[in-house]
């Protein structure tokens, strides 16, 4: 290796249709790299899952922990014994402009999904069977679950705006 | 741009090259060069103005972009990989291909697998396997050309008159093996019907064998055969020793050891174990030196002939393709990291990172090798040298403006699809508005996609006008000695 100069042909170019190679060595920043990468995959493969023991469902499980933190859900006596007020209706015709227009139209006049403001109420039509059906959804019919989404505080705001537009008392 | 006879010239002149197939093989190459890239051209169309879907389903978006894939990766860069193989080996072994009718079998059949790729995937005919979407029949047909082009290439290596192999040989054999076995294993099914069949492989380990093969497709198809062409023809083009062959037969097993385990990073954050998604970022982090090892060759090849850079545009060719190529293989380890991978998956960002790969490395390696190639099968000169330098300008910012648009538009989505409001609730839970807010990046994508067909177009006339000019007795000599 002492005896090393950069750019000396190999010789073979009568082999490689009269291609010449020289046998240079590699960069030395590049093999730097290569080991580098080499000896950086195996340790972060045994931290991820033997030192910190992180995990997929770990990750998301704690990403959920933290949100539960940051905005505490009401229990369910608080939803429970919550009243339909005008302010309530009024959060909740905010909460279906955001996720229910799609289906059901700005007018709340059906689409995609049925008309909220006849005479028929095909799952039922007091408040309490609007809040069921909208947490848990028809998913035969194409209407998804949205408790999961909204929680039981949203759930209950928009079932009251949908309560009243449907011609319901509060 | 010169047709100086290569020093060894005399040497080999007593063999009877097929130059004929070659010739064919880049007629397809340009072909269907310019039907994939229309297509691609009509779908980021559709995508910016939804009425280009016309309406009908064999138009719609969804039976479009399976055709563009097909075409673009099978067609267009499959025929200029059989032009560059059939031509180089012949010379770098010094014998005529092994058998000139498996060649034309290999040729038309694969055309005819082409066709009928262009009209089973508008009737939605699909696997729905991505880059494996065609019909079982077809994917037979595959394999029975592909063995036959096998036979075809090893037989060529087994009656060489040389006893060296040169590095660019090692890479064509790494695809003919790997996808050949690629191919087989992720379409091993039971047919139902001529149209219909179900795979062999239930639920995840379907998805975990459908990204070994989608990966290592790109990894075999689209990069081992184009680092084969790139250390026959760069050196070629540029007539300077290529920079080491140690460093030649360092990165080559290194890469491709390393790139069949790297298909998982598909999977990141899905059902696949949790120890197949670690397998498969940190093969491709370690990727990223073999990966680079080619991109240096390649540049480093260049050295002590920077000057032709300004005036020859094959090596300005060169040079963007091998930049591309190692300007992608740093971004798809980066994009195979967990944390980046949660941001980039699913958006634009993968589709801007494919097209930089698809785009600028094997387009424009393809258009350097055609356009040395050409005048040289030929024996003329190109007819227009300034509309290839011209091609070359308006296909390189028509890729640099598709792919920022798709960075950007990528990295938009991936932040408006996790942003949270002060209420814990997604900030953006109706899809559409993230869609609305991309539209602008859908126009430059179409602006830079329209510039790169431009460009391709170009060359077609390009090329038509230089073989239309050849000298006669050339373009009759050739056939003629072809018997």
């Amino acid at each position: 290796m002492s005896n090393y100069t950069p750019d000396q042909v190999l010789g073979h170019s009568d082999e490689a249709d009269g291609i010449e190679e020289y046998d240079n060595r590699l960069p030395r920043w590049w093999v730097g790299l290569f080991v580098f990468s080499v000896a950086w995959s195996p340790a972060y493969a045994v931290h991820y899952h033997f030192v910190a023991e992180r995990s997929q469902a770990g990750e998301w499980q704690a990403e959920m922990d933290a949100a539960a933190e940051r905005w505490p859900q009401p229990t369910a006596e608080a939803v429970a014994s919550m009243t339909v007020t005008p302010e309530v209706v009024a959060e909740g015709e905010a909460i279906y402009k955001t996720n229910c227009i799609a289906c059901h139209g700005p007018e709340l006049k059906g689409g995609i999904g049925p008309d909220l403001t006849d005479a028929t109420w095909i799952h039922g039509g007091s408040r309490d069977q609007i809040v069921a059906t909208v947490t848990n959804g028809v998913t035969e019919k194409g209407m998804p679950p949205w408790g999961p989404v909204l929680g039981a505080e949203k759930v209950f705001k928009v079932a009251a705006y949908v309560h009243q537009k449907g011609g319901g008392q509060y | 741009m010169s047709v100086e006879p290569q020093t060894t010239a005399a040497a080999m002149s007593a063999v009877d090259y097929d130059d004929a197939i070659v010739k064919k093989f880049i007629f397809a190459t340009l072909l269907f060069g310019v039907v994939g890239m229309l297509v691609g051209v009509i779908l980021a169309l559709q995508l910016a103005w939804w009425p280009a879907n016309l309406g009908l389903e064999w138009t719609t978006f969804g039976r479009l972009r399976p055709l563009h894939t097909n075409a673009v990766i099978f067609a267009f860069t499959g025929n200029f990989i059989f032009a560059g193989v059939y031509y180089s080996i012949q010379r770098l072994l010094k014998t005529r291909l092994f058998n000139d009718v498996l060649s034309n079998i290999h040729f038309w059949g694969w055309q005819l697998i082409i066709v009928s790729a262009a009209v089973s995937l508008p009737m939605g005919w699909t696997q729905g396997k991505e880059y494996a979407e065609l019909i079982w029949p077809i994917d037979l047909s595959i394999a029975v050309i592909w063995v036959v082009f096998a036979i075809n290439f090893f037989g060529t290596i087994a009656v060489r008159k040389v006893k060296h192999l040169y590095v660019a040989i090692w890479f064509y054999m790494s695809m003919v093996i790997t996808i050949a076995v690629l191919h087989i294993f992720n379409n091993l099914s039971m047919p139902a019907t001529i149209l219909r069949s179900y795979p062999i492989y239930a639920g995840m380990t379907d998805a975990l064998v459908q990204w070994w093969y989608g990966h290592n497709a790109v990894g075999f198809l689209l990069t081992t055969p184009i680092l084969g062409l790139m250390y026959y023809f760069l050196p070629k083009s540029v007539e300077r020793p290529v920079f080491s062959y140690r460093l030649s037969i360092i990165h080559f097993w290194a890469l491709i050891f390393l790139y069949i385990w790297a298909g998982p990073h598909h999977l990141l954050y899905s059902a696949l174990p949790d120890w197949s998604q670690t397998l498969g970022m940190i093969f491709s982090v370690m990727l990223i030196a073999p990966s680079w090892g080619g991109m240096l060759n390649g540049l480093l090849t260049l050295r002590g002939a920077w000057d032709r850079l300004r005036t020859d545009p094959i090596v300005k060719f060169w040079v963007v393709a091998v930049t591309f190529y190692g300007m992608s293989t740093f971004e798809g380890p980066m994009m195979a990291i967990r944390a980046v991978n949660s941001l980039s998956h699913y958006t634009d960002w993968t589709i801007g990172h494919v097209h930089s790969g698809a785009l600028g490395w094997v387009g424009m390696a393809a258009f350097a090798m055609i356009y040395w190639l050409v005048p040289r099968l030929w024996k003329t000169t190109i007819h227009s040298p300034a509309a290839v330098t011209l091609h070359f300008w308006i296909a390189t910012i028509g890729i640099v403006l598709y792919v920022v648009a798709m960075w950007s538009s990528g990295i938009t989505q991936g932040l408006m699809w996790r942003a949270i409001d002060d209420a814990g609730q997604l900030q953006y839970p109706i899809f559409m508005d993230t869609v609305l807010e991309l539209m602008p990046f859908y126009a430059i994508r179409l602006i830079g996609g329209t510039m790169y067909l431009t460009g391709m177009l170009m060359a077609c006339w390009n090329i038509l006008m230089t073989v239309r000019g050849a000298p006669a007795s050339a373009a009759a000599a050739r056939p003629a000695t072809a018997k």
